[in-house]
């Protein structure tokens, strides 16, 4: 059966999908990036390897997305590199067709995106930090020594919500910590930190968007069915979560892979080898201008894969974003 | 009839000449309330992200007025001196509000700009009056009227009350109550009306000086000589009207009051107060003894734990250095 | 006396030129850097746009390697950038160094102070001198406007970006050594060569796209990630809406720019100061010029782009053309610009794609 692999690496996950020629999801990978992307790519091969092994499976196609797709595109040979943003919303209609309005909400960063006919027509994404995204409520749950996967179970059995007031991570927490201090119920606490996450998201991201249903709520934190709650109180739509919420990225780099590859004909794929290679990371400071760019270099047995991150192009030769 | 003003930005400003000039025309006035949460959280809705929480605010109260009014007042204010400029944003409010807010009713965004010269600001209400009436003698005695009241707003703001207690003296007509401050301290507290008389934005901080023995000094206080004074000082002065009254106060309350210290209010990412706070600084920094200075930024995310600190703080600090506890 | 300015695009080809041939020793003002920027934002209030502490590292820069007059524009406001000579003077003479700030007033707003500073720059080597190298300033200043306009079109066609950004490079340093007006034609001409020699496929349609915005942010690459390199590069042709000859024309010696300002007057019947009017113009001006998208530049806190900003989705609608608008501060960081470029990139295709099925 033909099958493509889609590559989605962030600052928090990496998730890793198979799909076959219909677009179905044959194999999900949700792992933790944990500061190593290499490492985290490679031990997602190794797991997609085991997945399908043995079920006559061949991978025609891969594309990478998220944050560090530059780089998981050299290690496994990506046919595409797409941003995130086109990634998620061709996932968000393949699953849902008629979709007009994605809301993603990840680790890092949160974005929406506004689709008319299949075709987007507007996005945004976080410019303020923290406030509307996952590592905000992980940190106050933390905070709260609440299990995270508990989250959105206690939110649902509040009565009156507290308002959680903050600009960033940092104050909500002292907010939160007075309105403890006040001896305010922890389910109210916590409904009220799905409201301001929610309240941030739409006042800043989604400012000024037109959301319109069927409205598809994507990413990581879609998971928690307090922010759910949430978001259909204040759009007052209902709101879908797609069986693969979290790995959409993923499907849409796999379904962008299988596109391109149907146009050009040939993959790049470098095959499940790249697990068991020895891929050495290194940076310096180039000394050309005053700029001080930090060059990154990628290389397998000292032999450089690729390079990026200078202003001017000069050591960009080996690579191409985009 | 019905006429809506906002209660915030030239509202502190104009509102007592524009109170009496609608009473003379027989059109009654509606003020939004008291600027709140629920008004705010409305206008963080509807604003653009990036603007100040003052533009957040006024739009909440525009959305609090809409549907009790059949017009809107929101006037273009290009110049109130003759010389500066208001802010940009004032100069394309009613712009940014009729593409932010939806279903408003009739606006009225007449434009005063009193670099056409001293008489403008008749001409201007004669304009607005021309919407209400034909009757030309009824807005000409409208104008008259108002004129007075305006008048005498700014002598009781120089006594020191604040607005409120000032539109209460002119509403009832009664004599300003004697008000001598107590307190062993006196502090400038300098920021735009909209900002400082706003107690729900500025987290009620004159009541929370004045209860800690703090006489309280700002920029409405200053006579208007004086102010003319000040505004020869400078080698080159800022181009906005309100920022300009709050570096020419700091400098009168600096160089002519033996004041205490100075307290800046200013709104999270005011585009003229990264200017204005940088001067008033520098001024108070460079006058020998150096003046203590402090800079309090608010927004819709202000705690009124937080101001409190760093105000307790600040006033012990000027308290110890005086020798008070 | 030593003489230093503030850096800004390819400028300093021009004013490095005309301080020189003044009788000034000039100290280069050194492109925008990190440490440029941290300086910058180490002494400037904390809400200053992103300008006025880039601005405020250079002088810093310069005044290290010993300039002692600092030359600038001044304006009238209601954009602040009018008063950023005299608070950056005073933010200079506090932390201890006592240059000379020479702050150029509007010279129809303020003839007899123009005059006199006039007088002051020009005095050294008399007003024949200045007239004699003032032309051959303003030559060089449309030549790099031409040179770099021609690179707008071109990139996105180039099939090696990285040898079109050098041809470039190399032309602007042919127009810098140009001496005489004959010289700077002849620079120009040949940089154009360059550049056109550079293999390209002319078949491809890229698309089009406006570059609108605050002044510095959209001139200035330091400050705005290199955006017209990255849309290049990803197949986009960018038509700025500034460029240098003509900004000068249009500002220093007249009220310029009206037709813009008209065409925003539907949306923003109003200067709200800096770029603010004109931005609003120029995306109806895009849009009647069949542009696929507009991209707004504008530094955090910037209010004249803010008022512009808000009326922006009203515009956008109208006239049925995507605009993003990105604000620029300190904390910035290059990923987040490249993947809403390309984002926007993606989104233009689209609706190109789709107009031409339907």
């Amino acid at each position: 059966m033909q099958a493509y692999l889609g590559v989605d690496v962030g600052s928090v996950s990496t998730n890793l999908v198979v799909i076959d020629d219909d677009g179905n999801v044959l194999v999900d990978l949700y792992l933790r990036t944990q500061g190593q992307p290499i490492q985290a790519v490679q031990e997602g091969m190794k797991q997609v390897e085991e997945a399908i092994k043995g079920k006559k499976i061949e991978i025609c196609g891969v594309g990478t997305t998220g944050s560090a797709r530059t780089l998981s595109g050299v290690i496994v040979g990506a046919d595409t590199v797409k941003n995130e943003i086109t990634a998620h919303a061709v996932a968000a209609s393949h699953l849902v067709p008629d979709v007009q309005t994605v809301l993603e909400i990840g680790g890092q960063d949160s974005k929406i995106i506004i689709l008319r006919d299949g075709i987007v027509v507007d996005f945004a994404m976080n410019t303020v930090c923290a406030a509307g995204t996952g590592s905000f409520l992980d940190h106050q749950a933390a905070r709260l020594n609440i299990p995270i996967e508990d989250f959105g179970g206690l939110a649902l059995q509040s009565e009156a919500s507290v308002r959680i007031a903050g600009r960033c991570s940092v104050f909500a927490e002292s907010d939160m910590i007075h309105k403890q201090q006040m001896g305010h119920p922890t389910p109210d606490i916590i409904a009220g930190l799905c409201d301001a996450l929610v309240r941030n998201y739409l006042n800043n991201v989604g400012k000024g968007k037109e959301i319109l249903a069927p409205v598809v709520f994507q990413g990581g934190v879609a998971a928690n069915v307090g922010i759910r709650a949430a978001f259909e109180k204040a759009l007052g739509l209902k709101i879908i979560v797609p069986d693969y919420f979290k790995v959409m990225g993923a499907i849409g780099a796999a379904l962008l892979a299988k596109a391109t590859v149907k146009e050009k004909g040939e993959t790049n794929f470098r095959g499940f080898v790249v697990s068991d290679l020895e891929y050495q990371a290194s940076s310096f400071e180039c000394q050309g201008c005053p700029n001080l760019c930090e060059i990154v270099n990628i290389s397998v047995d000292d032999k450089v894969l690729a390079r990026w991150g200078g202003r001017c192009g000069k050591w960009d030769t080996l690579s191409k974003t985009g | 009839m019905r006429v809506g003003i906002p209660r915030t930005l030239s509202f502190f400003t104009l509102y007592p000449l524009l109170k009496p000039f609608f009473d003379g025309l027989g059109v009654e006035v509606v003020v939004s309330p008291a600027s709140n949460k629920a008004l705010l959280d409305e206008g963080v809705k509807d604003t653009v992200n990036d603007a100040c929480v003052p533009i957040k605010l006024f739009h909440g109260h525009v959305v609090a007025l809409k549907d009790k009014v059949d017009v809107l007042f929101m006037p273009r204010i290009i110049s109130l001196d003759g010389k500066n400029t208001l802010c940009p944003k004032f100069l394309g409010l009613p712009d940014m509000v009729k593409y932010s807010v939806s279903n408003l009713p009739e606006i009225i965004e007449t434009r005063l700009d009193m670099k056409k010269g001293k008489m403008e600001i008749y001409r201007f209400l004669y304009r607005v009056g021309k919407r209400f009436t034909d009757n030309k003698v009824k807005i000409l005695r409208a104008i008259w009227h108002a004129r007075y009241k305006f008048s005498r707003y700014r002598k009781l703001l120089l006594k020191g009350l604040t607005p409120e207690e000032a539109f209460t003296c002119l509403h009832t007509g009664q004599e300003p109550p004697h008000k001598e401050q107590s307190g062993q301290i006196k502090l400038a507290v300098l920021g735009y009306p909209y900002t400082i008389y706003d107690d729900y934005i500025s987290v009620g901080l004159l009541d929370m000086l004045r209860e800690q023995g703090v006489r309280v000094y700002t920029a409405e206080m200053v006579p208007e000589e004086a102010m003319k004074r000040m505004s020869k000082k400078l080698p080159k002065n800022l181009f906005w009207y309100y920022s300009n009254r709050v570096v020419w106060g700091s400098q009168y309350y600096i160089n002519e009051q033996n004041i205490d210290g100075i307290i800046h209010v200013t709104a999270f990412s005011c585009g003229p107060d990264s200017m204005t706070n940088k001067l008033v600084e520098l001024e108070a920094k460079q006058h020998q003894p150096k003046i203590p200075f402090l800079t309090i930024t608010v927004d819709e995310h202000t705690g009124e734990a937080g101001v409190a600190t760093r105000v307790e703080a600040f006033v012990d600090l000027i308290k110890r250095k005086k020798g008070i506890i | 006396m030593k003489i230093s300015f503030p850096y800004m695009g390819t400028s300093h080809i021009v004013v490095s030129y005309l301080f020189e041939k003044l009788g000034f020793e000039v100290i280069y003002p050194p492109t925008p850097s990190k440490r440029t920027l941290s300086l910058g934002v180490q002494y400037a209030p904390e809400f200053a746009c992103l300008p006025f502490k880039i601005v405020l590292g250079t002088y810093l820069e310069v005044v290290e390697k010993g300039a002692e007059i600092l030359i600038t524009s001044g304006g009238c406001g209601p954009c602040r950038a009018g008063y950023y000579g005299e608070l950056h003077k005073r933010i200079l003479h506090d932390l201890g160094y006592p240059v000379e700030m020479i702050v150029i007033e509007p010279p129809l707003v303020e003839p007899l102070d123009f005059l006199r500073k006039l007088h002051k720059i020009v005095k050294p080597k008399g007003i024949f001198n200045l007239l004699h190298y003032g032309r051959i300033a303003l030559e060089k200043l449309k030549a790099l406007d031409v040179v770099e306009s021609t690179l707008h079109e071109l990139r996105p066609l180039a099939l090696d970006k990285q040898q079109i950004n050098q041809a470039y490079i190399e032309g602007l340093e042919l127009i810098r050594q140009a001496d005489s007006v004959k010289e700077v034609i002849e620079a120009k001409k040949a940089a154009l060569e360059m550049l056109e020699s550079v293999p390209a496929d002319h078949t491809f349609k890229p698309l089009r796209i406006g570059l609108i915005g605050e002044i510095y942010v959209v001139l200035e690459p330091a400050a705005n990630h290199d955006i017209e390199r990255l849309l290049g590069e990803r197949g986009a042709y960018v038509h700025r809406s500034i460029f240098l000859a003509n900004w000068t024309r249009d500002n220093v010696l007249a009220h310029g720019e009206k037709d813009i300002r008209a065409m925003a007057i539907p949306y923003l019947n109003q200067m709200v100061g800096g770029h603010g009017q004109n931005s609003v113009g120029e995306v109806v001006r895009y849009a009647e010029e069949g542009f696929d998208g507009v991209i707004q530049l504008a530094p955090f806190t910037c209010i004249p782009e803010i008022v512009a900003k808000s009326i922006m989705p009203a515009v956008s609608r109208d006239k049925n053309i995507p605009v993003m608008t990105l604000f620029l501060d300190e904390q910035t960081g290059q990923a987040g610009i490249e993947t809403r470029i390309e984002a926007f990139l993606d989104l233009l295709w689209q609706k190109r794609k789709k107009q031409e099925a339907s």
